[in-house]
């Protein structure tokens, strides 16, 4: 083994080479996570035996599992390779994603949404829509679901994929394949309950393979006075290093973005959209074990999320403040052999750590992909099994079935997302594309939900018209632009707006007129007894009063703590 | 009858044994150190990082254990 040995990292303009060779050690430290996770796969399979156990591990989690579990999910791959590499290009701004574009939601999640999934009792987000709305509004939303997941798990195929490449040197499908046959074994064997256990110890993983990257990073640059001095004095603006300051035109800041859009566009829309209707996460938290667990789980979870920044954005200003060589986009890379704004986190893992902390901060990448996609195909293969295949095309089937079918559906979504890891490769920034989506399938179906959650006349045909006129409207806008990059203008107010207001304004446009023609048609269809929405709608449902023993029990209490956090760090960093 | 093992117990052992290695490797290098070190070699971050891992491990493996049921 050659020693280790940092080629291009301090090269004043770096070959698109591999740039760290690994040791025994790093070998040894990866090899060993692998182990673990296809162990606990293993030793859960004998506890994933009836569609409870496997697709809602059996309801039992306790509030810090499923919470982890909650955050986890969404920490994939891209959540830190493209979070990263948008800190390098846009600056602090990319924390807005983190901050207003998470906790807010979240918080709502626990203290007033959570309540209507847990009483119905509904496996999935597609399965609550059918009890409120029936079964057309289930498929669309069932089938524009699982079409996301598969694309989304395909991104994080790519990502992880990168990293191998970028720092090992290793082929690209050799990464994707041996990380996509681990998840698929450990979710086929051990259902949900496999894929939380692995959630929560990834979630520790990439906490403790990457918290060195920003420790040493403020070490070496002295503070954070000293960094923002080292951005300016390259970048000659102080753009990069404030949250709202420059958000009152498009063209004042970095991301072509404006305030009205990161709050009402991101903060609102995108963000309740994700963290309220996105069954990737929900379903981690529809694992609790009793209501309590289930509110606190998304309020613990917020706090966590509060925190990601520290490794995710941080890393990535460190990088415009410390590394001695300009990182572009993918199109601009791919002519000149430069790194990638998406290979951020990798090359500052090269910065600072040796044999054995390098395996350490590769092993957390992996395991980043690895919860991501975990999230997506367990989520996929609930929403496949439960909201299509035995709500249209199966009904009768005994539950071995079911739980049979979970696990060829657990392979064959792996399968298809390897597939979509290619199609990523062309995207400028990873995380652009994963707005994209959210602005097809999220910002409307967060419309269709919240509507039917909170008022009783909405109905049947509103729901399905609204949902499909929604997520119409979020792909057309998207053509639009596509094939005339002047109607920029119109779908994000302003021609100095950039890709990332352009996908927040589509998702506030989508959600708009979902919501609209829900209203509309509601207002023209007959409504349903109000008998028959008790436990699915605000008004007609009897939410289960709480006896906490102490009131530092209560979820309001903790709740209130996190957001007041939550507007100081925005104030802060103002 | 099988307890299952708690997924604490699963993050005490990981981190324990990744404890042991990168502090390990951490000393190691102090006779031996690399050609090219990493910003920062000095701090040698794998001598306490790693302690800090085992530590945390050990004790997490001990506190949840598993248990057979009788």
């Amino acid at each position: 083994m050659k020693p280790f040995t940092l080629l291009a990292t301090f090269a004043a303009e770096p070959a698109k080479t591999q740039i760290a060779y690994l040791h025994g050690v790093d070998i040894a430290v990866i090899a060993i996570y692998f182990a673990i996770v296809i162990y606990i796969g293993f030793y859960l399979k004998g506890e994933s035996n009836t569609s409870e156990d496997f697709f809602m591990a059996g309801r039992e989690m306790t509030m810090w599992i499923a919470g982890l579990s909650f955050v986890s999910a969404n920490l994939g791959s891209l959540e830190l390779m493209g979070w990263a590499g948008s800190a390098y290009e846009y600056g602090i701004l990319a924390t807005h994603w983190y901050w207003i574009g998470a906790i807010p939601a979240m918080l709502f999640l626990g203290l007033v949404m959570m309540p209507f999934y847990y009483i119905s009792k509904v496996n999935s987000v597609p399965g609550y829509l059918n009890l409120r709305y029936g079964p057309g509004t289930r498929a669309l939303s069932g089938i524009s679901f699982a079409f996301m997941t598969i694309l989304m798990s395909g991104i994080n195929m790519y990502a992880m994929a990168v990293v191998m490449k970028v720092v090992l040197g290793w082929d690209l499908n050799f990464s994707i394949w041996v990380s996509s046959i681990t998840v698929a074994v450990y979710v086929a064997l051990g259902g949900l309950r496999s894929a939380i256990y692995n959630e929560v110890l990834q979630f520790f993983l990439i906490w403790i393979g990457s918290l060195l990257i920003p420790i040493l990073g403020l070490i070496e640059v002295g503070s954070w006075h000293n960094l923002e001095a080292k951005i300016y004095e390259r970048l000659h603006t102080h753009d990069y290093v404030h949250l709202w300051s420059t958000l009152g035109h498009f063209r004042d800041n970095p991301m072509g973005v404006n305030w009205f859009g990161i709050i009402f566009g991101l903060g609102f829309v995108v963000s309740f959209g994700y963290w309220t209707t996105d069954f990737l996460v929900v379903q981690r938290v529809l694992a609790a074990k009793d209501l309590r667990s289930a509110k606190m789980a998304p309020i613990l979870g917020s706090a966590l999320k509060m925190c990601v920044p520290f490794i995710v954005i941080l890393p990535g200003l460190l990088a415009l403040g410390v590394l001695p060589y300009k990182l572009v986009g993918t199109t601009v890379a791919m002519h000149t052999g430069q790194h990638t704004y998406n290979e951020v986190l990798p090359l500052m893992l090269v910065r600072y750590c040796g044999p054995g902390l390098l395996g350490l901060g590769v092993t957390a990448l992996i395991a980043g992909f690895m919860s991501g996609m975990a999230g997506n195909v367990s989520a996929f293969s609930t929403v496949w099994t439960y909201d299509i295949y035995a709500a249209f095309l199966n009904k009768n089937a005994t539950d071995q079935h079911y739980v049979k079918m979970g696990r060829w559906c657990t392979l064959l979504g792996v399968l298809v997302s390897v597939g979509t890891a290619y199609i990523v490769q062309h995207a400028a920034s990873i995380m652009d594309y994963v707005q994209q989506l959210f602005s097809f399938f999220i910002a409307p179906l967060f419309g269709t939900v919240i509507v039917g959650m909170l008022w009783k006349r909405a109905t049947k045909e509103g729901g399905f018209w609204g949902l499909l006129v929604g997520t119409v409207t979020s792909i057309s806008l998207w053509l639009w632009v596509k094939f005339d990059p002047h109607a920029l203008r119109y779908v994000a107010l302003s021609p100095d707006a950039k890709e990332m207001a352009e996908n927040i304004y589509r998702a506030l446009w989508a959600w708009s007129a979902g919501v609209i023609v829900t209203v509309i048609v509601s207002y023209a269809t007959q409504p349903r007894p109000v008998a028959e929405l008790e436990g699915l709608v605000y008004g007609a449902t009897k939410i289960p009063k709480e006896y906490d023993e102490h009131w530092y029990q209560k979820p309001i209490l903790w709740a209130g703590i996190v957001f007041v956090a939550f507007l100081a760090l925005n104030i802060i960093f103002w | 009858m099988r307890e299952t093992m708690s997924i604490w117990f699963f993050c005490g052992v990981l981190f324990f044994i990744y404890g042991i290695i990168i502090t390990g490797q951490g000393i190691w290098e102090l006779s031996h150190p690399p050609a090219q070190p990493p910003v920062l070699y000095s701090l040698h971050a794998p001598i306490w990082w790693g302690a800090m891992m085992g530590i945390a491990g050990l004790f997490y493996t001990i506190r949840h254990w598993p248990h057979r049921n009788r």
